[in-house]
């Protein structure tokens, strides 16, 4: 299978300049200048390149929106992967941090930007402190700074951490938060490209997405279009985690079924069969055995009922108390909204206590039908998609294992004669 | 140029709106009520509360109306099944933890939450665990308690401080569920607008502390009147229960205040129950104060002006008026000197100031529309506070710009993308330079010597140029001037450079005497002056005067104060009274001021609350004064409005004393009311025609600008050169003065007066910030901390006029306002 992103991470000093020069690494560089940035910045659009932070929005499509003739722009690369499940950002910026610069270098000279800034999540401190070695390191030998390899392209790049929010995943609450401001997000439109970052047109680009460029640079669009499927191109990474042997980060080829992905992990935690599994981070409905065999790209997973997401793929067998899992996401989203607008402010603090409700075996029938109400409350009505994640396994739960939600009342009524 | 506007329906209605209009004012418009928590006109679209949740067709899911643009064609739909659930729904979340202690809330029965609930809400909750409990009295200042529990995260305050003030200090903590407002490092939350999110918190969380649990809001009996703590004249609803202030509130005016006022009109309305009040007459009597009725303190008065008058003449009589009183007053007071008395030793003011202008009379509006606005010699922030405002949001929202032109540093500076400081006392050479070249670049004057100014001025050479040119440059320029900060013939000289720069070829301008007391211009206005009639009428225009005010009204130019003041020590004015003003303390110079008060025979002082100056009267007469007083006053924008009554007073109004008075002296005065006196001098002064309840009751009418008598050009006279520093007194909004006594509510904001030096001089001395030193000058002197910051150029001092007791204005002992400073 060919991999873009997981190839050489066995080999050792991965991290270091000198051993990522030597697999090839910044080789994408001397390419990109010797065509037009309009002619990168196509090739981008040509491969289909779909964002990998959740949306899925094709990337050549989004650095072709930058409002014209507004500069400076700016980079921003979305580094806050919190989404629970997801951690292949994470092993990116970790074992390969020279990929992501060799990107985001290669995607600003596309996108005519000079300064590019790399979020991260509060807690990867370590990882920032690993990427600003690297960073020195690029600059040391040329790669960021002016005039790059004599291309007459200039190009700065800063780390930033946020102070811990999952929120600042969002494009525009981070954009806020890199200012120093509150991490809420803005209203839309204006939309980032047109205005941004200091007020400025601005790209914010998932880190794996980043990482894609300097392969389809190097390789070609076609090359890249020949991977996945027609719509879903290219190859993806998968934060497997829950009830499998091996828990793991896998690059597959889009397209790929589920339960081939389950297999590289080592198949099912004791052989024990499948219940439910959430394919594309938290934050999208979870999907029974029934779509075991889903091929694994954007448009089938959509019609299966679900989404890609970020490409966490968290398998629950059938020892699984779908409640108890809810309810554990419930808690996440109450303690991650930011409190910016109230259905979610109070809706996702309400769906947590009325399943805490059922799963103390004080829940009825009625509780069910004000869950699923206060869900449709909540859908589509807040600021941000936050509400709309957090909603997502609660109804989709509701719909999928009614019988279990049902068991808990059972037990109450039992309790109570 | 034409708005270019769109036409969109809702439900049905169509509506044609500027383009750029959201689709909740859309719908205002048509008069279709989209209901909103966070939303505020004057304010960001926030999309926090999610209750203005509209159908719009072509778009999947409801949209908050309040973020989103009217655009061309749109159809939106506000009642449908979707929009109700949905609002339903947002009304639920919104009232899950919310306590409903509306029996006891301050906002019940004007509480938006209570009103959308009331006509959106489904009638009952599925809530069915224990709300959450919050802290229920969190002090941000000790005039704004948060009610943490009631607080829905609306941001509008937050919002408000950050946008509207500018300064952040309000912000939301901590996130989510948990998220509240407060300040950094729980500092009080105490700036000069403060009380504003009281009046835009859409729920009872912010509370006004004074007002908290004190009444129902039903129950209070609403005044629309006017603040009268400033030349702005915002428009504040004063809310009485049983003829006791409760609480003053905003009167949204888009032409003054655009919705908002100070600190200090909202709760520096104590002085209307101060115990300092003047309740009853009184006459001395072998030096005793003894009560009298308003008869006997009257008949007393007019004997007694009427006996000095035949021994020694109407020039022996004088009056000093007040720049705080109404219009109609002050036109009564100057009929009873000029008709009664015959004399024109009438006054109200201690600088020079001449009424009219060679340009057009700018509003506040005009600040938003002029790309740039001058402010020569103001501080809006503290002396007019609700232009500071207007000033912010022309330049921060409406990208205009400013230029700051003073003596001392204020804090527009910040805003200014030109600010120059002229040295203190040499005003009138830099306002003259800055007049040349402003001539020299429109080629009709010869360059002034900017080198030679430098040295004079403080002022850099190559920025007499820039002024001039950033001048020129704007279509629209709006100078603001404080005639009262003005030294010398300084206003002449401000009014020449206006009409220089009227002779740009294209584009215009205007101005705003910004004067800082209430009704600063209305008693120019009223001709409370020793050289011109109402109406700016000028003692030359004889036949005018004679037309108007009869055959026997005097034309001969009066005292101005400071000759009163002079001719009383000298023995040569008899009789003086004084309305309204207290000129010991409030006027420079008040030693001798006192001294020469206690010679004058006959003293009268009609005034409020007892002051240095009625102590000393022979009568003294109750001013019922703001609160209880009825009128017209003119603000800085040439704006007359209706102050209305909002309390009774047990005393006499004050056009009644008047109408005694008048009486006394033969002149018919059958006033019933003081729209009796609005009526006669609608008729008396020229630009008042208009003014009458019914055209000022809502905004208040613009009275047409006076031209300004055309004069030679003014003379300038270099500031002389002194032995010690020159005194450059500054403003405080929340002074300890009569109005704001120690025990207001805003005592937290009085501070001890500075010195602040310039670190050139200080390191001279060898003074440090928070050194002692005295400020001094003949037998006065002031000991006070140190300030070294760069507020005035070296060789001054600026000492802050933080209170009454501090008399800082009796430093001034010559013109040049010298005094020396050391350490202690």
């Amino acid at each position: 299978m060919t991999q873009i992103l997981l190839k050489n991470f066995e080999v050792e000093g991965l991290t270091t300049l000198k051993v990522y020069e030597k697999l090839g690494g910044y080789k994408s560089l001397k390419k990109a200048f010797s065509m037009k940035p309009e002619e990168v910045l196509n090739e981008v659009k040509n491969s289909g390149l779909r964002g990998r932070g959740g949306a899925g929005f094709p990337t050549g499509l989004k650095w072709s929106f930058l409002a014209k003739d507004s500069f400076p722009r700016y980079f921003a690369c979305n580094a806050d992967e919190s989404e629970p499940g997801t951690c292949k950002d994470r092993i990116l910026l970790e074992k390969n941090p020279h990929l992501l610069i060799e990107g985001l270098i290669v995607s600003s000279y596309a996108c005519l930007i000079e300064t590019g800034y790399i979020y991260f999540r509060g807690e990867f401190q370590d990882v920032a402190d690993l990427m600003d070695e690297a960073i020195a390191e690029a600059y040391k030998k040329g790669y960021l700074g002016k005039n790059i390899l004599g291309s007459g392209f200039n190009f700065d790049l800063y780390t930033h951490l946020g102070a811990g929010a999952y929120i600042c995943g969002e494009e525009s609450a981070l954009l806020n938060s890199l200012t120093g401001m509150r991490g809420e997000p803005r209203s839309k439109p204006p939309f980032p490209a047109v205005q941004g970052l200091y007020d400025k047109p601005t790209v914010i680009n998932n880190v794996e997405t980043v990482c894609v460029v300097p392969w389809i640079v190097n390789e070609g669009s076609e090359a890249y279009k020949k991977l996945g499927t027609e719509k879903s191109t290219g190859t993806k990474l998968v934060s497997v985690s829950g009830h499998v042997n091996k828990p793991a980060n896998v690059e597959i080829e889009m397209g790929t079924p589920v339960s081939k992905i389950i297999e590289m992990c080592g198949g099912m935690r004791n052989g024990n069969k499948l219940k439910a599994f959430i394919p594309g981070g938290s934050s999208v409905p979870m999907l029974g055995i029934e779509h075991i065999d889903v091929a694994y790209d954007y448009e089938s997973l959509k019609e299966a009922g679900s989404m890609l997401g970020s490409g966490a793929l968290i398998v629950m067998d059938e020892t699984t108390n779908i409640v108890e899992a809810t309810m554990r996401l419930a808690y996440f989203y109450m303690h991650e909204s930011c409190g910016k607008c109230t259905p979610c402010r109070e809706g996702t603090r309400w769906l947590y206590q009325m399943l805490g409700e059922v799963l103390n075996r004080r829940g009825s029938p009625e509780t069910i039908k004000t869950l699923q109400d206060a869900c449709d409350n909540m859908a589509m009505k807040t600021f941000c998609p936050l509400a709309d994640a957090a909603v997502a396994p609660v109804v989709s739960s509701i719909d999928l294992f009614p019988e279990d939600y049902k068991s808990f009342f059972a037990e109450a009524a039992a309790t109570a004669g | 140029m034409e708005k270019e506007t769109v036409t969109l329906t809702i439900d049905g209605k169509t509506a044609t709106v500027p383009k750029g209009t959201n689709v909740v004012d859309a719908a205002k418009s048509v008069g279709i009520e989209i209901p909103i928590f966070c939303y505020h006109e004057k304010m960001l679209r926030l999309g926090c509360c999610r209750m203005c949740l509209v159908e719009v067709e072509k778009m999947p899911k409801l949209m908050t109306a309040c973020t989103i643009d009217a655009t061309e064609g749109m159809v939106v739909k506000n009642d449908t099944p979707k929009v109700v659930k949905g609002r339903q729904g947002v009304l639920e979340f919104t009232l899950l933890n919310h306590p409903l202690d509306c029996p006891v809330c301050d906002k019940g029965g004007e509480c938006p939450l209570q009103d959308n609930t009331f006509n959106y809400g489904a009638g009952d909750t599925r809530m069915e665990f224990k709300r959450f409990n919050n802290v229920k009295k969190k002090e941000l200042s000790p005039v704004i308690t948060l009610d943490r529990e009631r607080c829905i995260a609306c941001q509008r305050c937050t919002t408000y401080s950050e946008v509207i003030e500018g300064d952040q200090a309000l912000v939301m903590h901590n996130r989510g569920f948990h998220n509240d407002i407060g300040t950094f490092n729980d500092q009080p939350y105490d700036t000069r607008f403060s009380g504003n999110v009281v009046d835009i918190c859409p729920v009872g969380a912010l509370t006004n502390s004074i007002f908290r649990f004190q009444a129902r809001t039903w129950d209070l009996d609403n005044a629309k009147t006017l603040c009268a703590h400033c030349g702005c004249n915002c428009n504040i609803e004063f809310g009485a229960r049983e003829n006791e202030l409760m609480r003053v509130v905003s009167r949204q005016n888009d032409a003054v205040d655009d919705g908002w006022i100070c600190d200090k009109g909202r709760f520096g309305y104590e002085f209307v129950s101060s115990k300092n009040r003047i309740l009853e007459p009184g006459i001395r009597k072998d030096g005793e104060m003894n009560v009298a009725s308003l008869d006997e303190a009257c008949d007393e008065t007019v004997s007694k002006l009427k006996t000095i008058i035949e021994e020694h003449g109407p020039k022996s009589v004088g009056f000093i008026g007040s720049p705080f009183a109404s219009n109609e007053e002050l036109y009564l007071y100057q009929k009873l000197m000029r008709l009664g008395v015959g004399t024109n030793n009438i006054d109200h003011k201690s600088y020079d100031d001449t009424p009219g202008l060679p340009v057009a009379h700018y509003d506040f509006t005009d600040i938003e529309s002029s790309d740039l606005t001058v402010l020569i010699a103001s501080d809006p922030t503290e002396e007019l506070p609700i232009l500071d405002l207007r000033i912010k949001k022309a330049v921060t929202r409406l990208n205009r710009n400013l230029i700051v032109l003073n003596d001392q540093k204020t804090l527009m500076d910040k805003y200014a993308s030109l600010s120059l400081r002229y040295n203190v006392g040499s005003d009138g050479v830099a306002l003259a330079g800055l007049a040349g070249a402003i001539a020299d670049s429109l080629k009709q004057g010869e360059a002034p010597k900017v080198e030679k100014l430098e040295k004079t001025t403080g002022i850099k050479p190559n920025s007499f140029k820039d002024f001039a040119e950033k001048m020129i440059a704007a279509k629209k320029v709006c100078v603001i001037y404080n005639p009262a900060a003005l030294t010398g013939n300084s206003v002449a000289i401000v009014k020449n450079l206006l009409s220089v720069l009227n002779q740009k070829p294209e584009g215009e301008c205007g101005a705003i005497p910004a004067a800082p007391a209430t009704n600063a211009l209305g008693a120019m206005d009223m001709g409370i002056l020793p050289d011109f009639y109402p109406g700016g009428v000028s003692l030359s225009d004889d036949s005018k005067i004679k037309e108007v005010w009869g055959e026997s009204a005097p034309t001969e130019k009066g005292f101005t104060t400071c000759e009163m003041f002079e001719k009383a020590a000298s023995g040569d004015l008899k009789a003086l009274v004084v309305f309204r003003s207290n000129p010991i303390v409030d006027f420079p110079g008040g030693d001798k001021i006192e001294e020469a008060l206690k010679k004058v025979e006959f003293l009268v002082a009609h005034d409020m609350l007892h002051t240095e100056t009625t102590a000393l009267a022979h009568v003294v007469i109750p001013s019922v004064g703001p609160g209880f007083d009825e009128g017209t006053t003119t603000n800085i924008g040439g704006r007359v409005q209706y102050r209305r009554k909002g309390l009774k007073a047990e005393s006499f109004p004050d056009w009644r004393v008047l109408a005694k008075l008048l009486s006394g002296f033969e002149i018919e005065a059958k006033y019933l009311d003081s729209f009796t006196v609005t009526a006669e001098l609608a008729k008396k002064v020229s630009g008042y025609e208009e003014i009458r309840r019914g055209s000022i009751q809502k905004e208040g009418k613009t009275r047409p600008a006076q031209a300004s008598v055309n004069g030679k050009t003014p003379e300038v006279t270099s500031p002389d050169s002194i032995d010690g520093f020159k005194l450059r007194v500054s403003e405080k909004l929340f002074a300890k003065d009569k109005i704001l006594e120690s025990e207001s509510a805003l005592a937290h904001h009085f501070s001890e007066p500075k010195a602040i030096l310039n670190s050139v001089d200080a390191k001279k001395l060898g003074i440090k910030s928070g050194d002692r030193v005295k400020v001094s000058s003949g037998n006065r002197g002031l000991s006070v901390e140190a300030e070294v910051e760069d507020s005035c150029n070296p060789g001054a001092v600026v000492v802050s006029n933080a209170g009454d007791e501090y008399r800082v204005l009796a430093l001034i002992q010559d013109h040049n306002a010298t005094v020396q400073v050391s350490k202690e």
